[in-house]
């Protein structure tokens, strides 16, 4: 990176008060230096300006060898205007004021103003420059253009025609970040719409970032259409959990029912885009299945009780017999997934805890997951190995686009399938599946100048196309792997292949993976198919599962249903009912993550703190609590009372979390030690 | 985007179609002409136009979604890009299938002052057809234009790569019944020409 100094300046002039800013920034990113405001709909600092909507004009002028200003005859649109040296800029002249009504008259002509049954009424950027900018009434009395409302592109994206004022965000953000090219402008003047290829389906993983940059309620989301006005809805600061990039979002939730997700601005994780899954993937909070009462298994049926007597039920199964063992799920917090292990060790003598599913285990190496998500977009050349990113790690898949997209980086595809990288990829290796180990070599081969025939014909690519792809790695290239590479065979043999080829990375899939490895669940002697086929067998005695649904986790539904039933005591600690649910002999209920303090780990080590949103349902608590409650019991002592002690007694056992508590860690979260 | 959806409309939107799922229907010279076009430029996006022109001459004239599809799929553009570059322009013919022979009439101010309008509805009487409609036969379609740029010879109509004028009643009866007798579409060989123009000699197929 360039020191600071080294970056080339121009003084302007802002409302009178003299800048100094980089040469080339746009005006419209100056002026906020200073705290002025520039109204805008088109521009958005993540793309490309346009000038589409001319909402940002300014007055724009250059001083004379006199002194005096020269103004250009016609207003500016801040938004592509560079700064140079000598610019004079007014935000606020009677021109400016003048301009800018015009262009929201104009604007507001097409415009149905049918804000009062508007999505967006209220935090509707048309509305509010309007408010602000715009003229008090219209001189327009011919009729307007009417054009279908309530079109629905997708499952999650409903398009209202009418409403759109041609900005192109939509359009560009699908061109620009998602790469998709999903939307486009069919026509043009009046008649100009964002649509689909023949208002087909929209299928991105991403449309529903769409909604959010819409600067009107053109582009709405069909799960949130009518459900709520946004100032009934109170909001607070969220973490998806639906995969282990822990994106940051806002959750809108209305008499404690979650309403809708948007997207939280972290700059080191998810800028601010979500994807689909998570966006629109929280239904469950909602579920009519939630857990809410402690039950106990009597005789054939599963009876309410109280927390008192299911623990009981607990410490007698598991503390008879240390032939015990536990499966994780993939959305436990740091301190729900330490009290467990904490209970397990020192309560139950047991450590045969285990949270992953993979083929083969991830290798203990945290250097796997420390190059950071974010510093991807600064890798010179990326290879992207045996990941279909854009459906395991679709954020991740973002930063990679932009790294190509925006600093020229180039990217390597490997995969035994077609994948959405592919479409900037510069090279794509499509290998035979079940060949990774051989390509990972041949790669390394190829660096060190050997042939690779042979391993060109086992694979499928041609040698040249590995030597070519060997060419663009040096120890600064970004070597993106998830776990999906340990389902395939010869995957720690691969690792330790590229491992030396550039900075390697083996994300983690589930939010809070990588958290249970931190911690040490899975240090057992047993793997999680090995837990569930002792089960079948008849060989543990009680089996607890935390938060997890094994029929949806492992493919091997006989063996996972046989466990189930054969297992003589079952733990089901979750907050909604699951597949594992008829075979329990005690469920716990828990909170969602949402509903109780807690801190998660994502795919890069970056642990971010989670605060309740929701109240917890009925008595359901969450899981440390419980585990900590159980403990007590066992032996007597001082109890944990929040999460951030949790945390703390975690720090103190596990160095990497030390000072990483709930209440220690800022809003944006902080990498592990 | 004809029918309105009501509200809350199940979604149930057709997914665009796959690569393989595609009917490809360009010609060998087709393929051979756009293969020499995408040489000419630094990046396929800006082969999307002079491929739509292609795509006009091998669909007949008319740009439907396969067709559109098509040049997408062969440029590896998304099709949503190359359906919003065709509706744009109006030489291309995206609202609906022309006939054999499109009468582009100007009706801009010079040919305007000169008659177009006459010319219009004499055209509406003798072949039943006005701005946008085409002949039962799937002879004609008549369409007013905006300035052709030849006002020195307004009134004006444009028919394929030909202008015709200034024209009155009469030479428009000589024009229909000479373009009644032309062999093939004039629509589709103003969209060859197009084509040749953008090639080099050496590329054009022989
Ligand atoms: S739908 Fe919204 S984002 Fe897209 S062009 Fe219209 S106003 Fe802009
Ligand atoms: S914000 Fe500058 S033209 Fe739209
Ligand atoms: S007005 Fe008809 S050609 Fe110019």
């Amino acid at each position: 990176m360039a020191a600071a100094t080294q970056i080339e300046t121009v003084t302007i002039t802002v409302n009178d008060l003299e800048l100094t800013v980089p040469k080339g920034e746009l005006i419209v990113e100056s002026v906020k230096r200073l705290g002025f405001e520039i109204p805008i709909f088109c521009y958005h600092p993540r793309m490309k300006p346009v000038g589409m909507c001319r909402m940002c004009i300014v007055e724009v002028g250059f001083k004379q060898p006199d002194g005096s200003v020269r103004k250009m005859p016609k207003p500016q649109a801040a938004c592509t205007l560079p700064a140079s040296e000598g610019m004079v800029v007014y935000t606020d002249t009677e021109a400016v004021h003048r301009d800018r009504k015009g262009v929201l008259e104009f604007l507001l002509v097409n415009h149905p103003l049918d804000c009062p049954i508007c999505d967006r009424g209220g935090e509707c950027p048309l509305q509010n420059n309007t408010l602000f900018y715009g003229p008090s009434t219209s001189r327009y009395v011919e009729i307007k253009r009417h054009l279908p409302k309530a079109y629905p592109l997708s499952k999650y994206v409903t398009l209202d025609l009418e409403r759109c004022i041609q900005c192109g965000r939509c359009v560009r953000f699908t061109e620009e970040i998602s790469g998709d090219s999903q939307l486009a402008f069919r026509f043009r003047g009046a008649n100009m719409q964002p649509s689909t290829f023949g208002l087909m389906e929209f299928e991105s993983k991403f449309s529903g970032n769409v909604i959010e940059i819409c600067p009107v309620g053109a582009l709405t989301s069909s799960k949130y259409r009518f459900r709520a006005r946004p100032w009934d809805l109170q909001t607070r600061p969220a973490i998806c959990t639906n995969c282990s990039n822990g994106c940051n979002v806002w959750m809108d939730y209305r008499v404690d029912k979650v309403v809708r997700i948007n997207g939280r601005t972290n700059e080191a994780i998810n800028e601010e885009w979500t994807c689909d899954r998570g966006k629109f993937g929280h239904d469950f909070y909602n579920s009519p299945d939630r857990l809410n009462v402690p039950l106990v298994r009597r005789g054939t049926a599963l009876v309410e009780t109280n927390w008192s007597e299911a623990y009981s039920d607990c410490i007698r199964a598991f503390t008879s017999s240390t032939n015990t063992a536990g499966l994780g799920g993939n959305a436990n917090s740091n301190e729900d997934l330490f009290a467990w292990k904490k209970l397990f060790n020192e309560g139950f003598k047991s450590n045969e805890l285990d949270y992953n599913w993979t083929k083969v285990a991830p290798i203990a190496d945290p250097t796997h997951a420390k190059p950071s998500i974010a510093s991807i977009e600064d890798a010179p050349s990326i290879l992207v190995f045996g990941s279909s990113l854009a459906d395991e790690l679709p954020i991740v898949f973002l930063r990679v686009r932009k790294a190509w997209f925006k600093n020229g980086a180039k990217v390597i595809v490997a995969h035994d399938q077609a994948t959405d990288a592919d479409s900037f990829a510069e090279l794509v290796l499509n290998y035979q599946p079940g060949t990774e180990a051989t390509l990972a070599q041949a790669l390394a081969d190829a660096k060190a100048g050997k042939s690779v025939e042979a391993a060109a014909k086992l694979t499928g690519v041609p040698a040249e196309k590995i030597a070519a792809a060997a060419a663009h790695l040096t120890s600064s290239t970004a070597i993106i792997t998830s776990h999906e590479l340990l389902n395939r065979p010869g995957a720690h043999d691969a690792l330790g292949a590229l491992k030396g080829l550039g900075e390697l990375r083996n994300y983690a899939l589930n939010a809070n993976d990588q958290g249970a490895a931190e911690i040490g669940i899975g240090t057992g002697t047993k793997r999680s198919a090995q837990i569930l086929a002792d089960a079948r067998d008849g060989k543990l005695d009680a089996l607890w599962l935390l938060g997890v649904d094994p029929f949806e986790v492992c493919e091997d539904h006989d063996l996972v249903q046989a466990a189930l039933e054969n297992v003589a005591f079952l733990v089901v600690q979750a907050h909604t009912k699951n597949g594992a649910f008829p075979y329990a002999s005690v469920v716990l209920p828990m909170t969602a993550p949402a509903e109780a303090d807690g801190t998660y780990t994502n795919a890069d080590r970056h642990i971010q703190r989670f605060g309740a949103v929701l109240p917890a349902k009925g008595e359901a608590k969450p899981a440390w609590k419980a585990f900590s409650e159980i403990s007590l019991r066992l032996k007597p002592g001082r109890p944990w009372f929040n999460a951030d002690e949790v945390g703390r007694a975690l720090g103190a056992e596990v160095a990497a979390f030390a000072n990483h508590s709930f209440n220690q860690l800022p809003t944006e979260g902080l990498p592990l030690v | 985007m004809s029918e309105l959806v009501q509200l809350g409309a199940p979604h149930d939107r057709p997914r665009p179609p796959r690569a393989d799922e595609l009917n490809l229907r360009f010609s060998e010279q087709g393929i051979h002409e756009l293969e020499a076009l995408k040489t000419h430029y630094p990046d396929l996006k800006s082969c999307i136009l002079p491929g739509l022109w292609i795509a006009q001459r091998e669909y007949g004239g008319f740009l439907d979604g396969a067709a559109i599809a098509e040049v997408a799929h062969r440029l590896n553009r998304s099709y949503a890009e190359v359906e919003g570059v065709a509706t744009f322009y109006t030489m291309y013919n995206t609202a609906h299938k022309p006939g054999k022979h499109k009468l582009e009439l100007c009706t801009c101010l010079s040919c305007h002052l000169c008659g177009s309008y006459r010319l219009r509805d004499y055209i509406k009487s003798k072949l039943g057809i006005s701005h946008g409609e085409t002949t039962e036969d799937g002879l004609f379609t008549m369409e007013e234009v905006e300035c052709l740029d030849a006002c020195d010879r307004a009134p004006l109509m444009q028919v394929g790569d030909q202008y015709y004028g200034p024209l009155d009643e009469a030479k428009l009866d000589a024009l229909i019944d000479q373009l009644r007798n032309t062999e093939g579409s004039t629509v589709v060989k103003m969209a060859d020409e197009i084509v040749q123009v953008h090639l080099r000699d050496v590329e054009r197929h022989k």
